[in-house]
This record gives C-alpha cells, structure tokens and sequence, in this order.
C-alpha cells in the first residue's frame, strides 16, 4: 500500500467551530467577496446620484454587460487554457463595420427587419470567427506566442476596421436605429440572446469534458498532450469561440449604437481581461470561473456608468478599470498559495 | 508471473533522435517483453528520457522502426500510443495541478453522463471521483478525497497519483520514467511492489531510474544507455551495484 503521507483521515468538525469556520469560509470565497463589493459599488453610486438606480440607468449598464460579458466569456475560455485574447476589442469594431456594411445594403434593398438582423447577426459572427482562427493559426501554426498573436491581430482588425469604414460610422440610418429596439417580450433580444450565451458557456466550462480539456491544457500543456487531448485543435476552437462571440458583440454595439463605427470596441479586451481576472482567473492559466467572469463584468459595467453619472470626466473610467485590475491581481497574490 | 515467451511485445529498431544538433540518440535498438521489467538506466543525457518520448509517441523518430506486437507503427501522437495501449508516466510531467485528483485520473478518457447530457459532453464526475479512488486502491495508492487538485498533495502524493493512474489505465506496455523521484524510502519500495504486480499481470514495464539499488531489486533485465547509445543490454543477474555504476559512467569498459 502506497499510504500517502499526510493525508490523514477527515478530522470530524469540533462542535462551536461551525460559525467560525463558515465566516472563514465566506471571507476566503472570492465569489462571496465579488457579490459584496458589487453591492458596496451600487450602494456608493446611487448615495452619490440616486439616478443610478432608475430603470433607464440600469437598462444602459444591462446594454454594456451585454457586449462586455460576450468578450469576457471568451476571454474566460482563453484565460483558463493558458492564454490571451487581446483582439477582442478589434474583432469587435471590424464585426461591426463590416455587419454594418452588409446590413446598410439589405435596409437599402428594403428587407425585412428580422432578415436584416438575422443577416447583420451571421456576418459579425463570421468575421468575428474568422479572426479567432487566425489567431489560432498564428499560435499553432507560426509557432507565436497568444500575447504576440492577438497582439498582431489587435493591430491588424483595428486597422482594417478604420480601412474599409474610411474611420466614418457606417450605416447611420433611421431604420438602423428602428433595430435596436427589438425586443421580445420585455427582453431585448441582446439581452435573450446573453442569458442563454451565459448559461450554456456556464455549464460547459464548468461540467463538460470540453471545458476539464481547456484547464487541463491551461494547467499543463504536456499533461494533456500525453493524456491524449488534441491540444491543437481544442486551442483552436478556444480562440474561435473568443473570436465569434466578439463578433456578437459587434452586433451588439451596432445596435446600440445604430452604426459600426471603427472605434467601437476600442480598449475593450482590456475591460474583458479585467472582468475576467477581478473573477478570479489566474492569467497563467488552469484557474477561471465563469461565475466570477458575471460578477466582474458587472463590477466593471458599474463602475464605468457610475462614475459617468457622478459626473466623473469620461476618461477616469480607464484609471478606475486600471485599479481593479490591480486590486483583483493583488487579491490573487494574498491568497493562500495553492499553486503547483 | 505470465509466460515471457520469445514474442517481442514492443521494440524500438535502429532507432535515432536529434534536437538541432544534439544527437540524443543513435541507433538503439531496444526490446520490451510481455511480463518483463527492463531497467533503462544512464547518466543525465544518455538519452532515456527520448527514448520514453519516442516509445510513448511525444517525438517520431528520425530513424528507425518502432514495431508493436510485430507491426510496425509510427505515432502521430501520444495518442495513438494510448490507444494502443502504452501507457507513460512522464517525469515530473504527468499531471495537471490545477484539476482535481479524479480529473487527472480520467484525463483524456473522462465518462461521460448517460443521455443526452453525455452527448453533449457532460461528465459524470461522481462517478469519476469514485471510480479514481477504486483505481488507485486497486494498484495499491490509497489518498483520502479524490475531489482535492493535485496541487494541494505533496510531491510523494502527487508522484503516487501519477504512478497510479498509469499503471491503473496500463493494458500492454508501462513506460515509467522515474517513478520513484520525490519519494521515500518506504513509499519508493511500495512503488517497486505495484511495478512487479503490474509486471506479473503480464505487462510489459520499462523502468528508468537514477537509483540503481531500485533498478537491481526490481528489473528483469537492464539496458544501459550512454551518450545517446545502448552500450549494454543483459539480464539483472549479469549485474551488480559496481559493474552496473561502472558501466554508466563508462569505467569498466575497457575490461
């Protein structure tokens, strides 16, 4: 018998030491402390400027977790396979440029409006895919690293989104604008759409065989080539998902915004990194809960309405996402070490 | 112990691996027996480290033949060894520290729910989690929770994890590149024993190992392999601690 050493029977709980150790419990568990400063941040903002907590207010922080939680579930699958996905943000713009284009043709040729958005919804997607498995094909293929790769095609996506829109918005049309109130119910669709992405992203990373290969490959790339994963192909799919659900979002920023404009996804991969890691993803990969990726995503979506409707300058939503990357990373640090 | 008869259970012909310009190694040839323990024994960079690599499928060859029960095969990937049922423990490789000690037991060949959940990829990890504690029990690796991440075992658990899911999962060849690294004295002796209850369920067990008392007490027959080539090849009762150091380091081969 090969007794390991140290690893002695359950010790049964001391009686009394219960509500100790479940406050210990509730302190140690991240997603705990997410759930609280969430509420802290709702609190803050709407002490400062009640408005917060208007339906019109929270419908415009629901619109931006909309598009940032679609980049920030991929970025989670990224994250947890031991890499990085930093074109998001470009796939985001170009989708929508290019989804903008093809739909201002179909509103031209006065096609129904379901069509359009079905139309506009497949394009974006496809670009947004098409980015992802270049960005796979750079990793597996010409050998470079996820930072160096997506870093290219965060350059590359960004600039032909500014190319082929000659840096104009396209498809600033009444019609186009019709578009973003399409709702079902009283959900919109953005929104319909995200609660299933959320759930079915959920439950695969968590309890599918597909989302054990991404941490494996994420927590040892060898340990899973020898246990007979096809890393290659599983990388590829990874980033392909990333890829295709920016290319939702672009949609979802289209709709929005009524227009693909060049810029639309400017700097966030960066929000969706963050996300992502005030989670509780470790950026070395083999550690990401998509739980903590919701709760991040809406921390950030909070923080950034928050601080424009406390009449904040715009651009001090950046220095604060900064901080609570810093803060989230920090968090990881102390942790209790329970690495490899 | 099963029959050791004359059929090669697997074989590696004239086999040479480079990386750049590192010959790591040349021309080996190199038999596996059903029901044998071969003792794979060398200094650092004699190349037993490439040789599991290349037995188990991680690197092709750039030369020579591997032949399996007689047919010739050529790995695209580790895979496909597995499939054909050789199993490796790598060294201080195998595991992935993040994920639970049943994950790691079922990694690569996880069960899945029944139904339509099973289909679309949902796993049955209770089940995994039990049947990985059965698995380690059976081959003698008895660890309390299986739902712990490697990472929380120590090194001598962690290695018993590796050992135990590799002889656990083993149906022909068992290809264990030190297997008693982190260990101690006595785990490292228990280690020895599941070798030779995996030997005489009639596995064929390639064991490398710096420490070569393990290497006398356990094997059937050692090769020894130096710079990159097989210099001897012979059955344990040829050798003893002195002869076998000798013929490592290269002393005794003028005698």
């Amino acid at each position: 018998m090969v007794t390991s050493t140290g690893a002695v029977a359950p010790a049964g709980r001391r009686p009394g030491g219960a509500v100790r150790s479940m406050v210990r419990g509730l302190v140690g568990n991240q997603q705990f402390m997410l759930l609280i400063a969430l509420a802290a941040l709702v609190a803050y903002f709407t002490a400062r400027a009640p408005v917060f907590l208007s339906n019109g207010e929270l419908a415009n922080i629901l619109t931006d977790f909309c598009s940032l939680i679609l980049l920030g579930i991929g970025e989670t699958y990224v994250i947890a396979s031991g890499g990085i996905d930093l074109s998001v943000g470009s796939a985001t713009s170009l989708s929508g440029v290019v989804g903008a284009f093809a739909m201002r043709s179909l509103l031209g040729s006065h096609q129904g409006e379901a069509l359009v958005l079905f139309v506009g919804t497949l394009v974006c997607v496809s670009i947004g895919l098409a980015i992802g498995l270049t960005n796979a094909a750079l990793i597996n293929w010409a050998r470079l690293v996820p930072f160096v790769a997506t870093l290219a095609m965060l350059g590359g996506a960004a600039g032909l989104a500014i190319v082929i829109s000659n840096g104009e918005p396209i498809g600033l049309d009444p019609r186009a604008i019709s578009l973003t109130t399409a709702k079902l119910g009283p959900f919109s669709y953005p929104s319909l759409v995200v609660i299933a992405i959320v759930a079915a992203c959920w439950l695969s990373l968590h309890l599918t065989r597909y989302g054990r290969y991404t941490f494996a490959i994420g927590s040892n790339e060898f340990a899973a080539r020898a246990a007979g994963i096809d890393v290659r192909r599983h990388v590829t799919s990874v980033y392909a998902l990333s890829g295709a659900l920016a290319g939702l979002a672009g949609m979802f920023v289209y709709m929005r915004l009524g227009s693909g404009a060049p810029t639309a996804g400017l700097n966030d991969e960066l929000q969706a990194i963050a996300a992502v890691v005030i989670g509780g993803a470790s950026l070395y990969g083999g550690v990401a809960r998509m739980s903590g990726t919701v709760l991040g995503t809406l921390i950030i979506t909070t923080v950034t309405s928050g601080l424009i409707i406390s009449n904040v300058q715009a651009n001090w939503d950046q220095v604060a996402v900064a901080l609570l990357i810093a803060a989230a990373a920090a968090m990881q640090a102390l942790r209790p070490a329970r690495r490899a | 112990m099963s029959a050791v008869g004359d059929a090669v259970l697997y074989e590696a012909v004239g086999v040479s691996k480079s990386y750049g310009s590192v010959e790591a190694l040349l021309d080996v040839d190199f038999k596996l027996h059903s029901g044998e323990v071969v003792g794979l024994v060398g200094d650092n960079g004699a190349g037993k480290s490439t040789l599991v690599k290349v037995l188990s499928g991680v690197h092709p060859p750039d030369s020579g033949k591997l032949v399996l029960e007689g047919v010739e095969r050529h790995w695209a990937s580790p895979h496909e060894a597995l499939a054909a049922e050789i199993e490796t423990l790598y060294q201080d490789a195998g595991l992935a520290p993040h994920l639970s000690i049943g994950a790691n037991v079922f990694l690569g060949r996880e069960i899945l729910r029944p139904g339509i959940l099973g289909r679309l990829g949902f796993m049955a990890q209770r089940q995994m989690d039990r049947a990985a504690l059965h698995e380690l029990a059976q081959v003698g690796i008895e660890i309390q929770g299986s739902r712990k991440t490697v990472a929380e075992l120590s090194g001598g658990q962690r290695q018993a994890v590796a050992i135990g899911r590799a002889v656990a999962w083993a149906r022909k060849v068992l290809l264990l590149d030190e297997p008693t690294n982190h260990l101690g004295a006595r785990q490292a002796l228990e280690v020895l024993e599941v070798i030779r209850k995996a030997r005489d369920r009639g596995l064929g067990v390639v064991f490398i190992s710096h420490t070569l008392p393990h290497v006398l007490q356990v094997c059937d027959r050692i090769v020894v392999l130096r710079l990159g080539r097989v210099v001897r090849d012979a059955p344990t009762s040829e050798f003893d601690a002195e002869s076998l150091l000798g013929t490592i380091t290269g002393l005794l081969e003028a005698s």
